[in-house]
């Protein structure tokens, strides 16, 4: 156990977040509450139950500055803690073969929630959740289920296919592109999406998809992004948390159209990017927290999509005059479509879990 | 279908400029004697460096302060290695982990826990007239960042200075062997002390590069192994100026191939090939290029001297 946390305070030196400093204000907080029960002779119970709070922990695979995936998900940490007052870690994972080890030291710690932030943490979580049967773990973009563990599914396709129906009848060369970090299930059906959305507005259109194999290096995805640009896409989609900013400056530089995505990153870009793929991080984790918090956590695969309100296309309000009132419609109409089940253009890509309609908001 | 040429020569000399800068650096380092594993702790240092000051005093300032953050955190790298001869290895690693976490911290401090995504001012490619429109080869060599101009120079100066100077041949002789250097008169720790040091600086350039000559901006972990490969650069290189620039280069245009090859949208071959071109392709020239080790013959000693 000690061990356990020094580890977690030589990472939190390490990778420098603030981690450290809530851990020592933690420490701190239950000394001063042991001193206070010690001086007053323990005529205070309330100061006595530290063990009810309730705790959420959350690994990212990547920092959480990216303004996009995991800066989004330590949002709806910041908004599990000040809503349900609940105490709240924050790991970054450095290698794959942390996952396992971080979901452990959390497990072992007695935390009530921890969330592997991304589809790569699921396999770690499955082989870890029987070890701790009063901790849920929650995968996200997971699909797999445990007593104690559950996914949670953005529909982030939903958003991309409306997206690629905009870029593709916007785009004056006819070749858009889309870049991805590495080659996720759920990255693929996003751009998947955003190439049939993009077919469904522009038959003719040719959509160049590239990976980097990495989801940091900001160079690398400026120089895919000019490269496809060089090729003459006109519009590009980025899926690269940190290294998307990369992309991002290649739009900027050369002067394309862009979309973000996970987070609203209209602001980056605001002369470039049309709009933004968002996950609203804080609604969706904050219904999972409380769920788990009130003992009605149900082991399955929680689905948000635009149905939910989770994920949805936020359009640049500074770009807006770019799209015509009838593109707009249509993009809306499919949304509508989306909203009441009538859309099944990308079923054969997803995921049997995936397929499920949106989880219903409490 | 066209293939934009031009635009894949450009990315190739762009993608190697901070990995040459690096590898200089480290080429200098090496022939000392002390291998920097290090180097990627100087280039995450001097890009953050670069950041933080080219918001305020201006993209030479910015420059100027990557150099000054890689020279630093190679200072402590020259206090365990070249003073209390710690193993290099263990040393540079440590270095490596240490920065990556520590321009973490120091980002956070700046620009909160999340960030801001950053927009920093770069400097843009300069045009040399007339030479910069041979055709082909012209705007990938001549319409590029100062930098990449710099080492234009840079590369004849040290070869100059390897080999027809008496501070080149001290330097070359410490890293061969150190006793017969220190029988000559010349001091082999202040030797390795300066040319640590310079390699730092050099690498904290290439940090600069990164961010104030490409991106335009600053995430964690940017670096991304870039330190890595400019040592793997160097003994592609066989530890001459020349023969690095042009290992910086290979790599540089096998990367640039790989960004070109994807944007041609040949989606049936797996990305996961693309992006192995460049290390495949440096294998491929090592393995070809490995005749007489080129080393200097005292790299990574732990006992300096004799004496």
């Amino acid at each position: 156990m000690s061990q356990y946390k020094a580890m977690n305070a030589f990472q939190a030196l390490l990778s420098g977040h603030a981690v450290s400093r809530r851990a020592a204000a933690r420490a701190l907080a239950a000394i001063t509450a042991l001193a206070a029960l010690t001086a007053c002779g323990g005529d205070k119970p309330e100061a006595a139950p530290a063990m009810s709070e309730f705790r959420v922990a959350l690994l990212t695979p990547g920092p959480i500055s990216d303004q996009a995936w995991n800066g989004g998900a330590y949002d709806g940490l910041m908004a599990i803690r000040d809503s349900l007052g609940a105490k709240v870690s924050h790991i970054q994972t450095k290698t794959p073969a942390e996952f396992e080890e971080n979901f452990r030291q959390y497990g072992a710690q007695g935390y009530d929630m921890v969330v592997g932030h991304g589809f790569e943490f699921q396999d770690a979580a499955l082989r870890v959740a029987p070890a701790y049967p009063n901790t849920v773990f929650v995968c996200t973009s997971g699909n797999a289920t445990a007593p104690n563990l559950a996914g949670m599914n953005f529909a982030f396709e939903e958003a991309s296919y409306q997206a690629g129906m905009i870029a593709g009848a916007l785009t004056k060369s006819g070749i858009i592109g889309a870049i991805g970090g590495t080659e996720l299930p759920p990255v693929r059906a996003s751009f998947v999406a955003f190439e049939r959305g993009a077919k469904f507005t522009n038959p003719n259109v040719t959509v160049l998809i590239s990976y980097l194999g990495t989801w940091d290096d900001v160079n690398a995805g400026k120089e895919q992004a000019l490269a496809q640009i060089a090729r003459g896409a006109d519009i590009v989609f980025q899926n690269a948390d940190a290294a998307g900013l990369g992309i991002l400056a290649a739009a900027r530089e050369k002067n394309v159209l862009a979309f973000g995505a996970n987070s609203n990153q209209n602001k980056i870009a605001p002369d470039h990017i049309l709009g933004s793929i968002v996950i609203d991080w804080p609604r969706a984790l904050l219904q999972v927290a409380r769920e788990v918090q009130s003992g009605e956590f149900k082991s399955t695969v929680y689905q948000f999509g635009l149905r939910a309100n989770v994920v949805k296309l936020v359009l640049n309000p500074k770009l807006a005059s770019r799209i015509p009132a009838n593109l707009k419609a249509r993009v809306d109409s499919v949304g509508d479509a989306i909203r009441e089940g009538r859309f099944h253009e990308m079923d054969d890509v997803l995921r049997p879990a995936d397929k499920l309609p949106d989880t219903t908001r409490p | 279908m066209m293939v934009p040429l031009e635009d894949f020569l450009a990315a190739a000399v762009r993608t190697a400029t901070p990995l040459a800068f690096a590898a200089l650096g480290e080429c200098v380092t090496e022939r000392s004697g002390v291998i920097n594993i290090g180097l990627e702790g100087s280039i995450i240092c001097g890009a953050l460096a670069a950041t933080i000051v080219a918001g305020g005093v201006g993209v030479t300032g910015g420059f100027a302060a990557g150099a000054a953050a890689g020279l630093i955190v190679t200072l402590i790298f020259a206090l365990f290695t070249v003073y209390l001869r710690a193993d290099q290895i263990i040393t540079g690693t440590a270095i490596t982990l240490l920065s990556l976490g520590f321009t973490g911290l120091v980002y956070k401090a700046f620009y909160g826990a999340t960030g801001v995504g950053l927009t920093i001012p770069t400097i843009g490619a300069v045009d040399i007239p007339l030479l910069s429109n041979i055709p082909l080869l012209g705007r990938a060599l001549f319409s590029q960042p100062v930098v990449t101009y710099a080492l234009y120079a840079i590369v004849p100066i040290m070869t100059w200075w390897f080999w027809r100077t008496h501070t080149g041949l001290a330097l070359r002789a410490v890293g061969e062997s150190p006793d017969a250097a220190l029988a000559a008169g010349v001091r082999p720790r202040l030797v390795q002390l300066l040319a640590v040091l310079f390699g730092g600086a050099f690498a904290g350039i290439a940090g600069a590069t990164l961010v104030l000559a490409q991106s335009g901006t600053f995430v964690e972990n940017m670096s991304a192994g870039k330190g890595f490969i400019a040592i793997a650069i160097v003994v592609l290189g066989r530890w001459t100026p020349l023969g690095v620039t042009g290992a910086a280069l290979l790599f540089g245009g096998a990367s640039a191939l790989q960004y070109l090859f994807q944007s041609l949208g040949w989606s049936n071959v797996p990305y996961q090939l693309f992006l192995a071109l460049p290390y495949v392709l440096t294998l491929v020239v090592l393995a070809r290029a490995s005749g007489r080790s080129a080393a200097p013959a005292a790299l990574a000693r732990r006992k300096l001297t004799l004496g």
